[in-house]
């Protein structure tokens, strides 16, 4: 069992707080939603928590060991793998060299294989010439192989058809059913409430909701205001 | 003819320093996004680190291998430089800090080994190889070349075939992206500037003894590299390769005909700006379409 524990973080960008004061927690076999309308600050907590940028304030521990002053090397090995915005397949390998760079040694190419059959016939194509749908799959394969405690998946879903968001939207939920902690961050709520356990919602770098993802899934009203104003598909 | 023939041949030892020089340059920007004018300023630190154990009269090879270390280190030192300071900068600011680097290192270099003040380099491979249509091929430019391709076949396998190559080519791809995976970036990125460094070092003493060994000079055979490395426009070994050798043989005969000889140096310009322009057009032609 692990926990991934966020305490009182906060993240700058050039020097602005974008990020202010966010707690929450990610556990073995269970999905944290984390919503919010567009530039509330998601993708910039996501990359505080990696080590992309440098958290300026709070702590992150994963199963009592506190990451946050670590280089994102480091906390990938410590078992936390972080999903990008933007599919950041490496374009120039084929997808087969795209999931063995970060192979660790007791995982297998099959476990990547066998979440997204899909990617087998394209194994030797290079992931620059691959749909976005497959791009998104080859990423969380990807990231899966690194056999992390913890997952960040950052808009998996942003331009892709509803068929293939499910089908995403399936796996990650497996992905927890088999003990991974998830931490989803996406900006159109009904989807990842219908398959998630804990909800939270930020706007404007603070989290202003903390709750069961049923519980806000059945009140959209709530959620639109939780936006404020901004709408939620 | 027969004079032609010979300079051009004679120009072969500087073409494959040119072509490993360039063929070094094109590794580090394909691996670390660096267009690296220090390349040959590392190689000459390492040249005169040799230069200073022989006349101190320590035997050839360990001061050899000793300057080739020296080389390796210094090029280790630059690439941390970049990696600690400028991995998140533009290209340009890369290429405008190692210009930067490159004037520090020739001041230093020039102040260490006494300015104009001339050394003995010790010929390490003397004599020549074998006869092409009578005129003798040396050693050392079958050795350049052959280091040349050497290294442009081994880079090739050691991308494509080796786990190490694999996190490299990652690397380059998306930086970021690799990290997050657990690829030891900053140690990788210091293997490319240390593996440059010591190829550098070696295709340099080599060249040592046919140029005035002088830090300035030695330094500035950037110059020529970066050309060959534009003529495989910063992406293929092998055109780099074939540039490099060219451009050593066209200056080679540019030396015997009496009224150009005193503007060889300028050659390796001329070629870069040849490509330039062909590649404009190409851009210009895409845009058109
Ligand atoms: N590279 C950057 N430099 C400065 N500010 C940024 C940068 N990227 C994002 N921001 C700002 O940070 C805020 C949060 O952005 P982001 O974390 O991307 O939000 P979200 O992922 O929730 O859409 C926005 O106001 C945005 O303008
Ligand atoms: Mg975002």
């Amino acid at each position: 069992m692990s926990r991934f524990v966020i305490s009182d973080l906060s993240v700058n960008r050039a020097e602005l707080p974008v990020v202010s004061k966010v707690s929450l927690v990610a556990e073995s076999g269970a999905i944290s939603v984390l919503l919010g309308a567009n530039g509330a600050g998601k993708t910039t907590l996501l990359e505080g928590l990696s080590g992309i940028i440098p958290v300026a304030g709070g702590r992150i521990e994963l199963d009592g060991r506190e990451i946050h002053k670590a280089r994102p090397g480091l906390r990938s090995r410590e078992g936390l793998a972080h999903v990008e915005q933007g599919r950041t397949v490496f374009r120039q390998l084929t997808t087969e060299e795209n999931l063995k760079v970060g192979l660790s040694r007791e995982a297998e190419m099959a476990q990547a294989y066998d979440l997204f059959p899909e990617l087998v016939q394209r194994r030797a194509v290079r992931a620059g010439l691959l749909s976005g749908g497959e791009q998104q799959m080859l990423v969380i394969a990807r990231a899966l192989l690194t056999r992390p405690k913890v997952l960040l998946i950052d808009e998996m879903s942003a331009g892709l058809a509803p068929v293939i968001v499910t089908r995403l939207m399936n796996a990650v939920r497996r992905l927890a059913d088999e003990g991974l902690a998830i931490l989803l961050v996406e900006q159109f709520a009904a989807l990842a409430l219908s398959i998630g356990d804990r909800a939270y919602v930020m706007r404007r770098g603070r989290i202003v909701h903390d709750g069961e993802c049923k519980a806000l899934a059945r009140t959209p009203d709530e959620l639109h205001r939780l936006y404020l104003g901004t709408e939620a598909a | 003819m027969d004079a032609l023939l010979t300079s051009a041949v004679a120009g072969l030892t500087a073409g494959g320093t040119y072509a490993l020089l360039g063929v070094c340059a094109v590794f580090t920007y394909r691996l670390v996004s660096v267009v690296n004018f220090t390349g040959a300023a590392i190689g000459t630190a390492g040249t005169f680190a040799l230069i200073a154990l022989t006349e101190a009269g320590y035997p050839t090879w360990p001061s050899v291998l000793a300057g080739i270390l020296v080389g390796t280190f210094v090029g280790v030192a630059i690439g941390t430089i970049m990696t600690r300071w400028f991995a998140e900068s533009s290209a340009s600011t890369k290429a405008a800090v190692t210009v930067a680097l490159l004037v520090g290192l020739i001041a230093v270099g020039l102040r260490l080994t006494g300015g104009q003040h001339p050394h003995v380099m010790p010929e390490l491979f003397p004599g020549s190889a074998f006869r092409l249509a009578g005129v003798e091929v040396t050693i050392a430019s079958v050795l350049t070349i052959g280091l040349a391709v050497l290294f442009t076949v081994l880079s090739d396998l050691f991308l494509n075939r080796t786990r190490v190559g694999l996190h490299l080519r990652a690397l380059s791809d998306r930086p970021m992206a690799a990290e997050l995976l657990g690829v030891k970036v900053q140690l990788l990125s210091l293997l490319v500037w240390g593996l440059t460094g010591a190829f550098t070092t070696f295709a340099l003493m080599i060249i040592a003894p046919q140029r005035s060994p002088n830090f300035m000079t030695l330094s500035l055979l950037v110059v020529p590299a970066l050309a060959a490395a534009l003529v495989g426009l910063f992406r293929s070994f092998w055109l780099t390769l074939a540039g490099g050798i060219l451009l050593g043989v066209i200056e080679g005969m540019a030396s015997t005909v009496d009224s150009i000889s005193q503007y060889r140096s300028a050659i390796p310009f001329l070629v870069v700006l040849a490509v330039l322009l062909w590649s404009q057009r190409e851009a210009r032609w895409d845009d058109a379409r």
